[in-house]
C-alpha cells in the first residue's frame, strides 16, 4: 500500500517554532513582499475568528483586528521539513517528499518490520512526533492515501481498502484535488462539489471543459492508477556557518565570509574528494526573517574560485542585513576523477607553501587559531566595527 | 545508526577585531584619566568624543583619552557614558 503522512499548515507551523507564544492566538502567514496580497496558512484561532487560507489581507484585517501577521519564513520550513524526512528515514521509511508537510511511502517493507500496517502508521505517526499534529493515511492509489490522511484526526491513521476506494472519496470536497481555483469555481457553478459527483461525469466532457488538469482530476476522482512511491536517496547534508557579531549589510564583506564558508566546506573529510554538484545559501536576517538561495553547477566541481564565482552573485539579492550566513552542499556528484594538470598554476607552489605553515600554526595552537582580518565598515567611528576575525580551519 | 555529520558542527562565529577591554582608570575631576592600570599619566595629547548609533538600542557614547603614561607607553582610553565604565582600545 502506499502510504501518505500529512502536516496541514506545516510553513506555519515551522515560522512559529521561533514565536511559540502565537500558537494559541490568531495568527496567520503573511504574503510574500510583490506577491497578491493573499494570506497563507492560519491557526486554530484564527480560523475560529473567521479567518480563511487565502483570504485578502484587507478583508482578514476587517474580519479579526487582532489578527497577528507572521513573516513567511522559508529557510525554517526547508530545516524543519528535512528534520521530519530524517526521522521518518532514521525509522526505516523510504520517503519520497511532496511540499513540505506532505510525505509518501510504501508500507511494503515496513509493514514486515513493524508487524502491520497500523503497527507501520503508528510509528511513522510516532516518528514526526506529537509536536506536528500530524496525520496518516494509507489506500492502494496515492490519491485515495493522501485523501485519507486529509481527512483523518491529529494522530489518526486512516486506512481505505481498495475495494473501498470510491465510496470513501465520493462524499469528499473538490477541495482535495489538485485543480486551480478557478476550476473549482467553475464546477462549483455546474454543481459539482464533491468528488463522487466529478467522478460520475463522462471523462471526454470534462477534458473537453477543463483540460488535461480536469481530465487528470477525473481521473484521480475515480481512484485510478496515479503512479508508484519513488523515494528519495537519503542525503548527506553539509554545511559550514559564520555567525557575525552585528548585522553586515555589505557585499564585500559577505563576499569575503562566502569565499572563507567555501574553504571549510571544501575542507570537510566527509565529502571524500566528491566535487559538490548543487548548493544552498542560506541567511538569518536582521529582524528574525530567513532567505535561501540554491544554486546547481553545470559542472560538479571542487574549485573554490569557481565556486566562489557561482554563488556570489546570489549575495546582492539579499533583502536585508545579515546575521549568520550558512552554505550547504545539498547534493555531491559522484565521480572523484578530474584530469590532472600537465603544468601547475602561477603561485601554486607558494600557496602550498603558505597552507603548510598555517597547519603547522594550527597543530600548535589549535582550532580557531588562524584566522582572516574580514574589513566590514572601515569608515565606521567606532574602531572595533572596521573589521572581524573569522577563523578558517581549511 | 549513523549521526547527521553536519550536525555535529556548531556555527564558529566571527570575533571582532580590536575590541574594547575594561581597563582600571583613576579619573580628575574633569574626567581626564589621572592614572591608567596603576601607572601615572604623563601626558594628554589628544581627547575627543565618539557619539554615534542613537538610533539604536545600543547607542554609542564614548569620551577618548589618547595618553602617554609615565613608563612612556602609549595608551588610549575611553569612558562609557552609558555605563560609567573604562577601556582601553587601539583608536
Amino acid at each position: 500500500m502506499i502510504a501518505v503522512v500529512v502536516i496541514p499548515a506545516f510553513d506555519l507551523r515551522a515560522a512559529l517554532r521561533l514565536h511559540p507564544a502565537l500558537e494559541a492566538a490568531p495568527a496567520a502567514l503573511a504574503p510574500l513582499p510583490g506577491t497578491e496580497a493573499l494570506l497563507g496558512s492560519v491557526t486554530a484561532a484564527a480560523a475560529a475568528k473567521g479567518v480563511r487560507p487565502g483570504m485578502r489581507l484587507g478583508e482578514a484585517l476587517a474580519t479579526c483586528p487582532q489578527l497577528v501577521l507572521v513573516e513567511q519564513d522559508p529557510a525554517s520550513v526547508e530545516q524543519a521539513w528535512e528534520e521530519v524526512l530524517r526521522r521518518l528515514e532514521d525509522a526505516g521509511f523510504a520517503v519520497e517528499p511532496g511540499e513540505p508537510g506532505t510525505v509518501f511511502f510504501d508500507t511494503r517493507g515496513v509493514e514486515r518490520l513493524y508487524g502491520g500496517l497500523d503497527p507501520a502508521l503508528k510509528r511513522a505517526l510516532n516518528a514526526v512526533g506529537p509536536a506536528w499534529d500530524a496525520r496518516a493515511g494509507a489506500a492502494e492509489r496515492r490519491f485515495a492515501a493522501l485523501a485519507a490522511a486529509n481527512v483523518a484526526r491529529p494522530g489518526q491513521a486512516l486506512v481505505v481498502s481498495d475495494d473501498r476506494t470510491q465510496r470513501f472519496l465520493a462524499p469528499l470536497p473538490l477541495s482535495l484535488l489538485p485543480l486551480e481555483r478557478e476550476r473549482y469555481e467553475e464546477l462549483e457553478e455546474l454543481g459539482v462539489r464533491t468528488i463522487g459527483q466529478l467522478a460520475g461525469l463522462p471523462g471526454a466532457a470534462v477534458a473537453e471543459r477543463l483540460g488535461p488538469e480536469g481530465r487528470r482530476a477525473w481521473s484521480l476522482a475515480r481512484g485510478e492508477q496515479d503512479g508508484r512511491v519513488a523515494p528519495r536517496r537519503a542525503a548527506e547534508r553539509l554545511h559550514e556557518t559564520l555567525e557575525f557579531p552585528e548585522a553586515v549589510a555589505q557585499e564585500l564583506t559577505l563576499r569575503r565570509g562566502l569565499g572563507v564558508l567555501v574553504d571549510r566546506l571544501l575542507a570537510r573529510p566527509e565529502r571524500t574528494g566528491r566535487p559538490p554538484r548543487k548548493l544552498a545559501l542560506w541567511a538569518r536576517l536582521a529582524g528574525g526573517a530567513s532567505w535561501r538561495r540554491t544554486v546547481t553547477l553545470r559542472e560538479p566541481t571542487a574549485d573554490a574560485a569557481r565556486l566562489r564565482t557561482a554563488l556570489g552573485p546570489k549575495l546582492a539579492e539579499l533583502p536585508a542585513p545579515v546575521l549568520k550566513l550558512r552554505l550547504e552542499l545539498a547534493e555531491l556528484a559522484e565521480g572523484t576523477g578530474e584530469q590532472l594538470e600537465l603544468v601547475r598554476g602561477e603561485g601554486e607552489v607558494v600557496q602550498g607553501r603558505l597552507r603548510e605553515g598555517l597547519r603547522q600554526v594550527r597543530a600548535a595552537v589549535g582550532a580557531g587559531g588562524v584566522s582572516t582580518v574580514v574589513e566590514v565598515a572601515p569608515w565606521s567611528r567606532i574602531p572595533e566595527a572596521r573589521a572581524l576575525l573569522v577563523p578558517r580551519d581549511d | 545508526m549513523v549521526a547527521h555529520p553536519g550536525g555535529a558542527r556548531a556555527a564558529r562565529s566571527a570575533r571582532r577585531l580590536n575590541a574594547p577591554r575594561p581597563a582600571l582608570v583613576e579619573p580628575h575631576g574633569d574626567g581626564v584619566p589621572r592614572r591608567v592600570n596603576r601607572q601615572d599619566v604623563a601626558l594628554l595629547r589628544e581627547e575627543w568624543r565618539i557619539v554615534d548609533r542613537w538610533w539604536t538600542d545600543e547607542p554609542v557614547d564614548r569620551r577618548y583619552f589618547d595618553l602617554v603614561l609615565e613608563t612612556g607607553e602609549n595608551v588610549v582610553v575611553y569612558r562609557d557614558a552609558g555605563s560609567g565604565a573604562w577601556f582601553t582600545q587601539r583608536a
